[in-house]
């Protein structure tokens, strides 16, 4: 019980200490929803030339988003040529896997990607708690029991997942046009994995 | 009443638009389109490749030039709205992204040795190996368009169907790829030219 009391401590300590190690300063009047603004328009077609490093392989291609409905959006990942490499699902905060090649159909990678990809398509967001450093407001979010900073100055320009008061994946928003983002970059710091996408539409 | 009688000629003039072909005829097409297969030693054409997915409002529209010298060095360079290039060379594949540089040992890899192969064949329109596909022969007009099905399981689960326009020369004018889901990648040949001599540097690594 005592291990557990600490345990719990620990972990209050950890997660508590990120926007004080970042210097943030809490926000007293917080907006309690915040909109994700990129991938919210249903008549668009999201579509980028993608790079997937994974470890020493690189994967590239075309990275396709579309917003069907209200939480609902469909990702797509095709070779230049077409052909179809993974076809993901995302409906009312649920996760469907449409179609994956036989070489990347591993659980562990698919999770790691329906996390990633559940940031970029998620609209509303309850905020825990919103900061300020300098001109940035930086609001907390939570999605499914993982810690998450928006970062936001003229406009949301960063994301960062946050675990044990540490930086684990860093979202990275610029040449923003309105409600695109037209380079996005995900950035995993504890496994090699880094997601390029530069917006061919 | 008019409107049925309309309708009615619409849909007997969509079904005429393709017919199944007689065997004599299939037989007459397939010897045409692998009379002029071996006579290509290159190839050069422009391509637009459209690329459907049923959720997406458009097509995802790419184009850029093939260019092929026998026996089997194929390469494929994207230019629009990337520069992105695949060679094809001596059982290797040579990616250029961007200006950045990889390649892939196809020895190896079972699955781009097929693709390799299956690119040449396609591209020059000899496909007609009935151990790996069940083939159906349409006429259109002056053209024909000919489905392949892969027999083989593996490979259908990512192709269900190439169709194959050849005009009444025999040269392929239209390349289309279906997925299972329905959703294709369909390819458009232009300007096609035979037999003009190709700089080694198209085919430089």
């Amino acid at each position: 019980m005592r291990y557990l009391l600490s345990s719990f401590c620990l972990l209050f300590l950890a997660c508590g200490s990120y926007p004080k190690k970042q210097n943030f300063q809490v926000e007293q009047d917080a907006t309690s929803i915040f909109h994700n603004p990129y991938f919210s328009n249903a008549t668009k077609d999201y579509v980028y030339k993608a790079n997937i490093e994974v470890y020493d392989n690189t994967f590239s291609g075309i990275f396709i988003v579309k917003k069907l409905g209200n939480s609902n959006h469909r990702i797509v990942f095709t070779t230049e040529m077409g052909n179809k490499i993974f076809d993901f699902s995302f409906v009312e905060g649920t996760f469907k896997v449409n179609f994956i090649i036989d070489a990347m159909d591993k659980a562990i990678l698919i999770n790691i990607l329906k996390k990633d990809f559940k940031v970029l398509v998620e609209e509303e967001l309850s905020v825990i708690k919103s900061y300020s450093l300098e001109n940035t407001l930086v609001h907390e979010i939570t999605i499914d029991c993982k810690t998450y900073f928006y970062f936001k100055t003229q406009q949301l320009d960063k994301i960062v997942r946050v675990g044990h008061g540490k930086e684990k994946v860093t979202f990275l928003f610029s040449e923003i046009s309105d409600t695109i983002a037209n380079q996005i970059k995900i950035l995993h710091s504890n496994i090699k994995l880094n997601i390029n996408l530069k917006s061919i539409n | 009443m008019r409107k049925i009688v309309y309708i009615l000629f619409f849909m007997v003039a969509a079904v005429n638009a393709q017919t199944k072909m007689s065997s004599s005829e299939s037989a007459t097409l397939k010897a045409k389109v692998k009379a002029h297969a071996t006579t290509i030693n290159t190839l050069v054409s422009d391509f637009t490749q459209y690329k459907h997915l049923d959720f997406l409002s458009n097509d995802i529209v790419t184009s850029g030039k093939l260019a092929f010298k026998s026996p089997n060095t194929v390469k494929w360079a994207y230019t629009t709205p990337f520069k992105y290039s695949v060679l094809f060379k001596n059982d290797k594949l040579f990616i250029n992204d961007e200006g950045k540089k990889s390649d892939v040992d196809l020895g190896s890899n079972k699955m781009f040795k097929q693709l390799n192969s299956l690119i040449i064949n396609s591209v020059k329109g000899d496909m007609f190996d009935d151990n790996e596909f069940d083939i159906l022969y349409f006429k259109q007009e002056l053209n024909s368009e000919v489905h392949f099905s892969p027999k083989d399981k593996e490979f259908s689960k990512y192709i269900k169907a190439f169709h194959i326009v050849f005009n009444d020369e025999g040269h392929v004018v239209e390349l289309k790829m279906i997925e299972p889901s329905e959703d294709y990648t369909k390819i458009v040949f232009n300007n096609r030219k035979i037999n003009t001599s190709l700089s080694d540097a198209i085919f430089a690594e």
